[in-house]
């Protein structure tokens, strides 16, 4: 997963309120195209609710893999209730986080960017695959990898462009710095692609009304 | 028996999680042992010391981040939530 792991004040204020103001903005956006829809789905509402404990449960806790790595479930999240409700479920997830101490309350903008490129890049592959791949759990493996591997790179280019307040590197230094950091986090992509291949599957199995677009 | 799309599907997916995996070892081996804070503040050229010796705590190597009181009553509030939900709705 691709979260921002510095400390509130690593940015400057001017790019926290432009993070927060380009959050705010998908968030709105979202907000019009779910109230905007003729009848509102209660099932999808359902199904947000869960992924919304679900994914801040696992959130929270650091996996022993390449020295501690974390999993969000957002490709799951993109798959199972659209990039619309996604955006406003990993809002919530960060604004939580933030809340027990997991993550900088100036940081919330910048990850809810970040985890909302990873919903939408997980959706829309898990959308266009599916005349080609019509199998559950390659296409979700794939559309994990997919929105994991965009995710990191949306926040690769917020670090960039936002610099971090209090280092003395150059750009080409931290973007190597972050490259590494963000190949080494491509790993838990691996264990997070078989976990949502797997939920994905067994929800085709027992209840395939619930995955949007697939024949029951 | 698998159906052809679902093998080439398969295949398709193995192969990008090799590639995955090779890159992110290699990545690891160039960064050594480190905690996901100490990585990130590693990569951006910030000195970070406050979590070392954090590592290994909790069970089978896994740990909370944050107040473990606060996540046990937000995950409280959440699955009541998703409880009243799942029964409103009539899922």
């Amino acid at each position: 997963m691709a979260h921002i792991h510095l400390e509130d004040g690593s940015f400057t204020l001017v790019w926290v309120v432009v993070w927060w103001a380009c959050a705010l903005l998908l968030i709105g956006i979202s907000l019009y195209l779910v109230r905007s829809a003729q009848k509102p789905d209660n099932r999808r509402i359902t199904i947000a609710a869960f992924c919304t404990a679900a994914a801040f449960a696992i959130f929270q806790i650091s996996i022993p893999v390449f020295g501690g790595v974390h999993i969000n479930l957002t490709p799951l999240i993109g798959i199972l209730t659209g990039p619309a409700i996604g955006s406003l479920v990993v809002l919530i997830i960060n604004i939580l986080s933030a809340a027990i101490g997991h993550g900088g309350w100036s940081m919330i903008g910048a990850n809810t960017l970040v985890n909302i490129a990873e919903v939408a890049v997980a959706y829309a592959t898990w959308r266009i695959l599916k005349p080609c791949i019509p199998g559950l759990f390659p296409r979700a493996g794939i559309a994990t990898i997919a929105g994991l591997l965009c995710g990191n790179i949306a926040m690769i280019l917020i670090i960039v462009i936002s610099g971090v307040q209090g280092v003395n590197q150059g750009t080409a230094q931290i973007l190597a710095g972050l490259s590494l950091l963000a190949a080494v986090n491509m790993g838990v992509a691996v264990i997070e692609a078989f976990v949502t291949g797997m939920i994905v599957t067994y929800i085709g199995k027992v209840r395939p009304d619930l995955l949007r677009g697939e024949r029951p | 028996m698998i159906a052809l799309p679902e093998k080439k599907g398969l295949l398709i997916f193995l192969g990008l999680l090799a590639l995955v995996i090779v890159v992110s070892l290699a990545a690891y081996q160039m960064t050594g042992q480190m905690d996901i804070k100490e990585r990130f503040s590693h990569a951006v050229g910030l000195e970070h010391a406050e979590d070392a010796g954090k590592e290994g705590s909790g069970w089978f190597g896994l740990s909370l981040e944050g107040s473990p009181l606060l996540y046990g009553v937000t995950l409280g509030i959440l699955a009541i939530g998703c409880y009243a939900a799942y029964l409103h709705f009539s899922v």
